[in-house]
């Protein structure tokens, strides 16, 4: 019976301390300075304790029923101090004052339990031996939860679900102690059912724990993030704000649902739309299938290959309903076939020729993307295009990136092309820069599909022209011995970023 | 000079790892892994064992053992004896003259020597020399190979095999920088030592008496160039006031690289030329997934009808006019003969008996580490060639770093090690003393200083290791009358191997190899 007794203040001891530890390594995560976050959720807490233990003078009746009643409400607030205060992070400006008048409501109720206990406890023991062993199971209860709190609540369960572990422990000494102490309680039912009820509450939190750990987290970001999947490729994150889409490979903007329609516009007509009778298309990379989109307008165009090298990108853009409404279906049209393949590789073992390619690769922002820009990677294509054929290349912004858009320009003519540079403004990118190269002489279409949103045959040709700020500078061209365009890129979008 | 490492023979110390260590922490206390979360991770098993061991037959010979008389007897005008690059390369030029009476005889099952190579479920790899320099205007010879081969077309250089970017990286002050010349922490009289460097080096390329192939030089050379072979090259550092450990530290693992020994025990002749020799028109080298086998390979296609694999050559006996070549199985009996094969050999297997060859030899240990994943990097790409500064190795090279496509999941990587930290006859007993285990746990824990998760990594390690891997120039190979008298051709046994030019290249071996066939073709009248 005594260590029953001195077990539960163990147990109490050991969630006072984690809730005080789980404040504090929220504070730290969400705000940062973790020392100053420890320091004052510690004295904040300490001196509501004392608080607490001052108060427990003014309880003098029903002792027992009352200590219940704190324990269950410790169980509550401690329990789903996490929860309320990531909601509170992601969806109020009140975080801190809520961070303290939790920390300080558990310390009051935390400061009034031992005072209680041993009031309760002091007809049992004398003085002497009950002074010693509550605190000194108090101590070690703090030790364990120290201990346990780094090396198993925050690895294992996380804080969230963590909290409502140690509430589960504070509602459990409640239900225990209406039989321990049943001598004091003639009625102990009504105390029974709501320490059931608590119970039943945080047993929902813990199972659901994940959950309320995912939303919080969710709501943590800008935009919300409605799919995120990690593929061995690259991680795809699509997020969405108001009626903005946006799809991010390993982080980088690819497109916005709002605006994309002025890059894939600008990335497919103005070479398409010149090529009359064209039959067979290739689009490497654009797994997202927007540019397709743009290349079925063309009903003359018989097939679109789509190489891309991530099944779960093209997988995703064909049965996602979302994505589906966004490039109208387009990988499920019978026109396009789609695979699945590293684009170099594919290109040397493949047979086929076709009258426009689009090359829609991410910036070369490595080496090893850098090679799907080079004069060996651009030879190898020009052997897999028609004699009138042209292709285009998404070739990074003129503007930010002035010396890696020329680099690639200067690249394609030294594989034998010829070049014609173009960009178009694109809110979500900036100004974005394109190359149209072929073999034969361009002109500009006299004529683009109906429906466009961006582009008309009138205005088209001044995408052509080039602002003395975004004008050709000299460059070397990339090549797979040499990949000056990685140099290039790197040091410009270094320079922007600082 | 000499900032090697001590190598211990034998087996290493029994020691307790941190990671046994934390293992037996683990497993000695039953509560502690569920609570602290420190389950034993499986490490990955790593096979393996030593490849091309043929230090047993290359003792028999030494030591003139019995071997059983030829059954019959085989008249052919000219024999190779050796299919390295060298035996390659004169068999080579005989089919270009249209010269078809002849036969190359390889001890190995594959021809090749030095620019062997292997292949595995993954990824072909070099078991040895696995780059050429791009041969500047001047090496004609390389350069007709080369564009035979396709590799150069109309004085333009195919991309597709020239060293895709990164080229080199070196782990140096904690992190990769590109490029294996130390920049990272230099300081400033640092870098104006590099530069003192580069313009003494620029002034030595002008004298014109350091070439590729080093013949070419040998009308330029003055007493000041001959002078530079009887001091050492770290002498030669000292007396230049050379200083700076980062250059001195690079110079060290350039001439351990090319041969295989410490800059202060090779010939300064033969440090400058490393570095004076070249003038390339092209960003390389050139390199391919198993490395000069790539070259080898071709040549060999072209010439398997003259070629015999397994024909151990053990005894060359002059017999009136005529050369007879003992092989295990055949007596061939030639009109001339061309020794191909390490100098060392000579010695062993020729009557009468040349004279003592000048040049020694250094012990390398090569192994190729089979992936099943990359290791961690924080922020640079793994690069073809990739090197850790102040490690008594070399480095390792990604045998699948000429991919086109991105890097697959599994690759191959060479890891190359000239035991450069003593005499060579000591580091030979060392090489051979410590068994697969040991070295397999010296590789690993030089690779670990940069890649903390190898371990988990690696599936197979394959060690070859290599007790006269290529010629050392110590000081007094390059002017060395013996050196120079079989370097020239002269009757009817002609001597042909990059060990002539006591320099490891393979355009060396290609110009002996021509040479030699070159003389040959006209001893039968065809020259």
């Amino acid at each position: 019976m005594a260590v029953a007794l001195f077990l539960s203040v163990l147990l109490i001891a050991a969630c006072g301390l984690v809730y005080e530890l789980i404040a504090g390594a929220l504070a730290s995560y969400l705000l940062g300075d973790s020392v100053f976050q420890f320091s004052t959720i510690i004295g904040s807490y300490l001196f509501a304790m004392g608080i607490g233990s001052w108060l427990s003078r003014f309880l003098d009746r029903a002792l027992v029923s009352r200590f219940i009643a704190i324990e269950l409400m410790v169980g509550l607030v401690g329990g789903f101090s996490s929860t309320l205060l990531f909601f509170a992070f992601a969806s109020t400006g009140g975080f801190r004052f809520l961070l303290y008048l939790v920390v300080i409501l558990l310390g009051v109720l935390v400061g009034l339990e031992i005072p209680l206990l041993m009031r309760i406890l002091q007809e049992r023991f004398n003085f002497k031996e009950l002074v010693s062993n509550v605190l000194t199971f108090d101590y070690l209860g703090a030790l364990g939860a120290s201990l346990i709190f780094p090396l198993f609540v925050v690895p294992r369960m996380g804080l969230v679900r963590g909290a409502m572990a140690f509430g589960l422990l504070n509602a459990l000494v409640a239900l225990w102690s209406t039989w321990l102490f049943r001598r004091h309680l003639p009625h102990a039912s009504p105390q029974r059912a709501a320490c059931f009820g608590v119970l039943a509450l945080l047993v929902a939190g813990f199972v659901y724990g994940q959950k309320i750990t995912d939303t919080a987290d969710a709501t943590l970001y800008a935009d919300e993030v409605i799919l995120a999947r990690t593929t061995p490729y690259q991680r795809i994150v699509l997020t969405k704000w108001k009626d903005d889409y946006r799809l991010h490979l390993n982080a980088h903007l690819q497109f916005s649902s709002k605006d994309e329609y002025r890059y894939h516009e600008a990335l497919v007509h103005p070479g398409l739309a010149s090529l009359a009778g064209a039959k067979h298309a290739l689009v490497l990379g654009g797994g997202d299938g927007l540019a397709v989109r743009e290349m079925l307008k063309y009903p003359s165009l018989e097939s679109i290959t789509l190489v891309d090298l991530d099944p779960a990108m093209t997988e995703l853009f064909r049965t996602h309903p979302l994505l589906t409404k966004l490039n109208a279906n387009a990988l499920n049209s019978p026109r396009v076939r789609v695979v699945n393949a590293d684009a170099f590789p594919w290109l040397e073992q493949s047979n086929d020729t076709f009258d426009f390619v689009v090359a829609d690769f991410p910036d070369p922002n490595n080496y090893s993307l850098g090679k799907l820009f080079t004069t060996a990677f651009y030879r190898l294509l020009k052997q897999h295009v028609s004699a009138n054929g042209l292709i285009v290349v998404q070739a990074t912004s003129p503007m930010f990136a002035r010396q890696s858009y020329w680099c690639i320009v200067e690249t394609l003519k030294r594989a034998g092309f010829r070049a014609w540079p173009y960009h178009a403004y694109v809110p979500a990118f900036g100004e974005w820069g394109f190359v149209l190269a072929g073999d034969r002489d361009w002109r500009p279409p006299g004529q683009l599909p109906a429906g466009l949103r961006y582009l008309d045959a009138k205005t088209l040709p001044a995408l052509f022209d080039f602002a003395p700020d975004m004008g050709p500078v000299p460059a070397e061209p990339n090549r797979l011995n040499d990949q000056s365009l990685v140099r290039y890129y790197e040091k410009e979008w270094r320079e922007i970023i600082h | 000079m000499a900032r090697d490492y001590p190598l211990t023979g034998g087996e290493p110390p029994l020691q307790l790892t941190r990671r046994d260590f934390t293992a037996g922490l683990v497993s000695g206390s039953f509560a502690a892994p569920a609570l602290l979360g420190m389950t034993r991770k499986a490490p990955q098993r790593i096979e393996g064992g030593f490849v091309f061991e043929d230090q047993e037959r290359g003792h028999k010979l030494r030591d003139h053992a019995q071997f059983p008389a030829p059954q019959r007897t085989v008249k052919v005008p000219v024999v190779i004896v050796g299919g390295g690059i060298a035996g390659l390369s004169a068999a080579w030029w005989l089919q270009k003259r249209s010269f078809k009476d002849f036969v190359l005889l390889e001890l190995a099952d594959r021809a090749g020597g030095n620019a062997r190579w292997g292949e595995n479920g993954v990824t072909a790899f070099p078991w040895a020399a696995h780059y050429l320099p791009v041969p500047g205007k001047r090496a004609t010879l390389v350069r007709e190979l080369c564009t035979e081969l396709g590799l150069l077309k109309d004085g333009v250089w195919d991309e597709r095999w020239l060293c895709h970017s990164q080229q080199e990286r070196l782990f140096i002050n904690g992190h990769w920088q590109e490029g294996i010349e130390p920049q990272s922490g230099m300081a400033r009289e640092d870098f104006d030592q590099f530069r003192h460097f580069a313009e003494r080096m620029k002034a030595m390329r002008e004298t014109g008496a350091f070439r590729v192939p080093s013949e070419d030089g040998a009308a330029h050379q003055t007493t000041g160039t001959r002078d530079l072979d009887n001091i050492t090259f770290g002498e030669w550092m000292r007396r230049e006031g050379l200083y700076s450990p980062y250059l001195r530290w690079y110079l060290d693992y350039c001439t351990r690289d090319d041969y295989g020994a410490a800059a202060g025990r090779v010939s300064a002749w033969a440090g400058v030329h490393y570095f004076a020799s070249r003038e390339p028109d092209e960003k390389g080298p050139l390199t391919w997934p198993e490395g000069n086998g790539w070259i080898a390979r071709r040549l060999i296609g072209r010439l398997s009808a003259h070629i015999q694999t397994g024909s151990m050559v053990h005894h060359i006996r002059p017999n009136g006019h005529r050369w007879q070549v003992y092989t295990e199985g055949v007596l061939y009996d030639a009109e001339a003969v061309i020794f191909a094969a390490p100098m060392l050999l000579a010695s062993w297997m020729i009557e009468p008996q040349p004279p003592a060859w000048p040049v020694p030899y250094a012990p390398w240990l090569v192994a190729n580490l089979t992936l099943e994943h990359w290791p961690k990097e924080d922020d640079s790409e793994p690069a073809w060639d990739n090197v850790v500064y102040d490690s008594p190795t070399l480095g390792y090279v990604v045998a699948t770093h000429q991919n086109l496509g991105r890097q697959p999941n599994r690759t191959v990587w060479t890891f190359y090690w000239a035991l450069a930290g003593g005499a060579p006859a000591d580091m030979r007993r060392v090489l051979l003393g410590g068994d697969w285990n040991y070295w397999r746990e010296r590789i690993l824990a030089d690779l670990e200083r940069v890649h903390p998760d190898i371990r988990d990594c690696v599936s197979r390690i394959d060690i070859n290791r290599i007790g006269h891997a290529m010629p050392s120039p110590v000081p007094g190979s390059m002017f060395h009358p013996e050196r120079i008298r079989r370097a020239t051709p002269q009757g009817t046994l002609v001597y042909a191997h990059s060990d002539l030019s006591a320099l490891p290249l393979f355009e060396e071996a290609q110009h002996r190899g021509v040479t030699a066939a070159q003389h040959v073709l006209r001893l039968v009248g065809r020259g």
